[in-house]
């Protein structure tokens, strides 16, 4: 295997150190939010470190092949991920009532997680050659790409997974806007945008997601049920106060008033026990990261390599903002996780193969 | 313009994150720092639960310091809703744990609706110990059970004492709603609701403690963090006694009828039995619903005190109320005889002897010793119905005693004011014939006749019945004592009593005394029988069996009244109970007195 020099050169340290700086902050938090657990935070620290080191295997391969060359491939990169998410809902493991992971050399993933940069790679590959063109897309243009996230976000939806799910739609409909729509696909998806809450709630949404709906408007209509989860977060997270109750002293979610707080709902313990601060700290650099994703797009060499990075800054900002905005009750719950901070192999694997493609991007940008 | 397509999109991206940037920390500073003190006293109430400790009731002696009434340590279950993780995994485990329903639970759940979701409802008192047993090693899977050991209120003597001492039961719905009256209270909690648990409420029951605990989210206790002590309730030292009271139950046990014993001294109750009674530990335990139905819906009315609140015509023992007030007042004296020929005639109605051939010619002992109708048709007609009223009313009869327990009733005494007021109709001379021999409209308890008895033991003198004597806290010190409150002293004509007393003796005493198989070896007994009709004219039911009477008969330290529905005879049916009251009370001392009078030989 040979390996460009130039490209150590070139190499993102900003976005590494960045990167770095938040998946630290996340196994340190996952220390405390996992303490209270009859296993031991040990356990969940060593697997989410295997993760890691798995998911910098996995940056090293993606960087070697260009991104052109994986974009080349992507039609079946994307055939391999449905073909998992279809064996979910075939072979699937149940957890709570979902079934969402399957199993592979003993090693449970969750292929709607890997679902997320495969498709971003997918649709940049697809729409590209317009991008370059820079010829605004019809409604009969984003017809494909719509089709394409459908068929996961459908199969996805139905593990269920609506969390996932909404992700893959919301970021495809970044890359659309990143590409570029005509001023009448943009009414007809406004009018669309604006009938599809009452059909969601009518025909699509189960009994329990539409209670979620509810307690979230009335977060005191049902206190011991649905609501609950958003009570406790908000009491956890307002309980830190502006410099937080300290490291492992969080007493929310260490007498489990929080559920899913090691991974959906971790925002509130690192909230608790860091305080004010220590969140501004934390969004700035998530801030910072996606930031650099956008510029990684903006010096990109190509449109592709544009789109896939544009398309990665939006799975982090998506998944970043209804996370926290979730745990401090901005909307209701569903379950996404918060990027290198919530525990969970397949969500830090996805992250990190995005890295990898940022990097990719980036090391590449002065090539020609 | 390619660039400035790509700078453009930039810019709206940059706008995006700084808007999301401003909401997210707007949103935290709310909650952090403007609301950040109160989300922290909430996430500490959410880790501290206030438990309540159950204050111990107060204890129930009789007069001599013997336990009437105590608590026991009992295995209660509760349910905290914050804890339950799964509504119906928590509700079906528990039904299926222990001998409850679903629907029960649910009920009690609704109950405590009103209550904070971290309020620990009460499920079940007093569960059997195979069932803690069971609770306890599958509570990991109900989340939100506890177990929790509270004293239970304990009547050792269960239904012998249950119409004076009454029962506890949980705070119902109905009265939580009175917010002014039980603001103390909250669901489950137990309250006085019947007899002295009822009227001394606030004494026995004393101050809940409180105990800081740090849960978890299942509600399972990690530590304790601080603890009140809760203050145990007053105990109260009673007039009863618990041999007299068991005496008298005893008698009663298998018929209905009261029994009433007071101190002629000091008006202290020494006795109050009422039959047929219940099971006051079935109330303190929860009761079930089968067990209230039971009691509830029974024809004889076990819940009734009939000592206080059964009106009966008082029969033949209300001739002593009239002797004593002709007496006084001139109307006879001693040697004032009339004809007895066992009819008198009135009006165009002939009112009978109950002796068929009559008691020929009669004076004031004799009528009082043989009970003799005609001679007191005649002192009652020239007494007239207002006299007798205004007398009855200053000795207790017709109007409540006073007595400390809740719900006496007055009985009737009537009077022309009160016909006129009830039906607006003039009275008839031909009623206070009836009246004269305790039938027609007199209705009285029994606790009023015992303060006619009373009266006459206490030569004029009778006291408001109490049976408190005194409260008295954990520690020992007196919080209260009732002292005797006088209810009637009249300065009667001399002789007068010395005649009634001497009458009374003569029935329990005397040959032909109507009492006479009733009389008591080792003490003189004195005392009156009635025979009250019951019913109406139509349907004949047998007669109420009355007693009155006071022992000794020249220096009183009991006066009683004695009633049975339906005794037929006061004779035998109710005399007998009064001499066994008698005969336990003087049982010591007749020994002490034959040891003294041996020493003097």
């Amino acid at each position: 295997m040979r390996i460009d020099k130039r490209r150590y050169y070139h190499l993102d340290w900003y976005l590494i150190i960045n990167g770095l700086l938040i998946f630290g902050i996340g196994l340190l938090n996952l220390v405390s939010a996992t303490s209270s657990f009859s296993s031991g935070s040990y356990n969940f620290m060593i697997k989410q470190l295997i993760a890691f080191a798995m998911g910098l295997v996995l940056i090293v391969i993606v960087m070697y092949y260009d991104y052109r060359v994986i974009a080349n491939h992507s039609r079946w990169i994307y055939l391999g991920g449905i073909f998992l998410v279809v064996l979910v809902l075939v072979i699937g493991l149940a957890a709570g009532g979902a079934k969402r992971w399957i199993s592979i050399f003993g090693f449970s993933i969750q292929p709607s997680e890997l679902m997320k940069p495969i498709l971003v790679i997918f649709l940049a590959n697809m729409l590209y050659e317009k991008k370059r063109q820079n010829t605004p897309l019809s409604l009969k243009d984003i017809a494909k790409p719509l089709l394409w996230t459908l068929i996961p976000f459908v199969l996805i939806v139905k593990q269920p997974d609506l969390g996932t799910g909404i992700v893959i739609i919301l970021v495809c409909f970044a890359i659309l806007w990143y590409i570029g729509l005509k001023k009448s696909t943009y009414a007809v998806l406004f009018g669309v945008g604006a009938i599809s809450p009452f059909i969601a709630w009518h025909y699509l949404m189960k009994p329990y997601q539409k209670m979620r709906v509810l307690s979230f408007i009335n977060i005191d209509a049902d206190p011991a049920g649905f609501g609950y989860h958003a009570k406790q977060a908000i009491i956890a997270v307002g309980s830190g106060r502006f410099l937080g109750k300290g490291f492992m002293a969080g007493t929310q979610h260490k007498l489990q008033f929080i559920p899913e707080h090691h991974t959906d709902f971790i925002f509130t313990v690192f909230s608790e026990e860091w305080g004010f601060i220590g969140s501004v700290v934390l969004f700035a650099l998530f801030i910072s990261f996606i930031n650099r994703c956008l510029k990684i797009a903006m010096n990109a060499h190509d449109e592709l390599g544009a789109i896939i990075a544009f398309g990665i800054a939006s799975i982090i900002y998506v998944q970043f903002t209804i996370n926290v905005m979730m745990a401090i009750h901005l909307a209701p719950v569903v379950g996404i996780p918060l990027p290198f901070i919530s525990y969970g192999g397949s969500s830090l694997l996805s992250m990190l193969v995005s890295v990898g493609l940022l990097l990719n991007i980036s090391t590449r940008r002065y090539m020609f | 313009m390619k660039e400035e397509n790509l700078s453009s999109k930039y810019k709206w991206c940059t706008l995006v994150l700084v808007i999301t940037m401003t909401v997210l920390l707007i949103r935290l500073w709310d909650l952090q720092i403007m609301r950040g003190a109160e989300m922290r006293k909430l996430s500490e109430q959410n880790r501290i639960r206030v438990k309540k400790i159950v204050a111990p009731r107060g204890i129930i002696y009789d007069r001599i310091g013997k336990v009437l009434a105590d608590t026991r340590p009992s295995f209660n279950i509760y349910l905290t809703p914050e804890d339950i993780h799964d509504f119906s995994q928590t509700v079906d485990g528990l039904a299926r744990l222990i001998a409850c329903d679903r629907e029960e639970i649910i009920e009690k759940m609704k109950a405590a609706s009103g209550m904070p979701p971290s309020f620990p409802i009460k499920i079940k008192s007093d569960i059997p110990m195979d069932e803690v047993a069971r609770v306890e090693a599958h509570r990991v899977y109900i989340p939100g059970i506890s177990i929790q050991i509270e004293p239970k209120r304990n009547y050792p003597y269960a239904a012998s004492f249950a119409h004076v001492i009454g029962y506890v039961s949980e705070v119902s719905d109905e009265e939580l709603k009175d917010k002014k009256k039980y603001k103390d209270y909250s669901p489950g909690d137990y309250i006085g609701k019947y007899g002295l648990e009822r009227a001394y409420e606030n004494d026995l029951r004393g101050v809940d403690g409180e105990k800081r605990v740090e849960v978890d989210a299942i509600g399972r206790e990690v530590r304790t963090l601080d603890v009140i002590d809760p203050i145990p309730g007053n105990s109260l030292h009673l007039n009863l006694d618990l041999e007299l009271q068991l005496s008298a139950d005893k008698a009663l046990e298998t018929r209905k009828g009261a029994a009433v014993a007071l101190n002629p001294k000091t008006g202290g109750v020494l006795v109050l039995a009422s039959r047929p009674g219940f099971d006051p530990n079935l109330f303190a335990s929860g009761i079930s619903k089968t067990d209230w139905q039971k009691i509830a819906l029974d024809k004889l009315h076990p819940l009734q005190n009939r000592a206080i609140q059964g009106g009966y015509p008082p029969g033949s023992t209300f001739k002593i109320l009239l002797a004593l007030r002709a007496l006084d007042l001139g109307i006879i004296n001693e040697r004032t005889t009339f004809s007895c020929g066992g009819g008198f005639a009135y009006g165009n109605r002939v009112f009978k002897c109950w002796k068929k051939g009559g008691h020929g010619s009669v004076s004031v002992h004799r009528a009082i010793v043989e009970s003799c109708d005609v001679f007191f048709y005649n002192v009652g007609l020239r007494l007239g119905v207002d006299r007798i009223h205004d007398f009855g009313n200053t000795l207790g009869l017709g109007r409540v005693t006073g007595i400390d327990l809740p719900n006496e009733q007055k009985g009737l005494l009537p009077s022309t004011e009160w016909k006129k007021r009830r039906y607006n109709q003039p009275w008839y001379e031909g009623e206070t014939v009836s009246v004269a021999i305790g039938q027609g409209a007199v209705w009285l308890t029994p606790i009023q006749l015992a303060m006619l008895s009373s009266f006459v033991a206490g030569d004029g003198k009778n006291y408001k019945p109490q049976i408190v004597n005194r409260i008295v806290s954990t520690e020992g010190k007196v919080i209260k004592t009732f002292e005797p409150i006088v209810n009637a002293d009249l300065k009667l004509k001399p002789g007068v009593l010395t005649i009634v007393k001497d009458g009374m003796r003569g029935v329990v005493n005397e040959p032909g005394g109507t009492a006479g198989a009733s009389k008591v070896q080792s003490v003189l007994m004195s005392g009156k029988t009635g025979t009250a009709q019951a019913g109406s004219d139509k349907v004949k039911l047998g007669d109420h069996a009355w007693f009155i009477a006071y022992a000794p008969s020249d220096d009183a330290s009991v006066a009683m009244a004695i009633l049975v529905e339906h005794g037929l005879h006061g004779s035998s049916a109710a005399a007998p109970i009064a001499k066994g009251i008698t005969e336990t009370l003087f049982k010591v001392k007749t020994v002490i007195k034959e040891a003294k009078v041996n020493e003097n030989r």
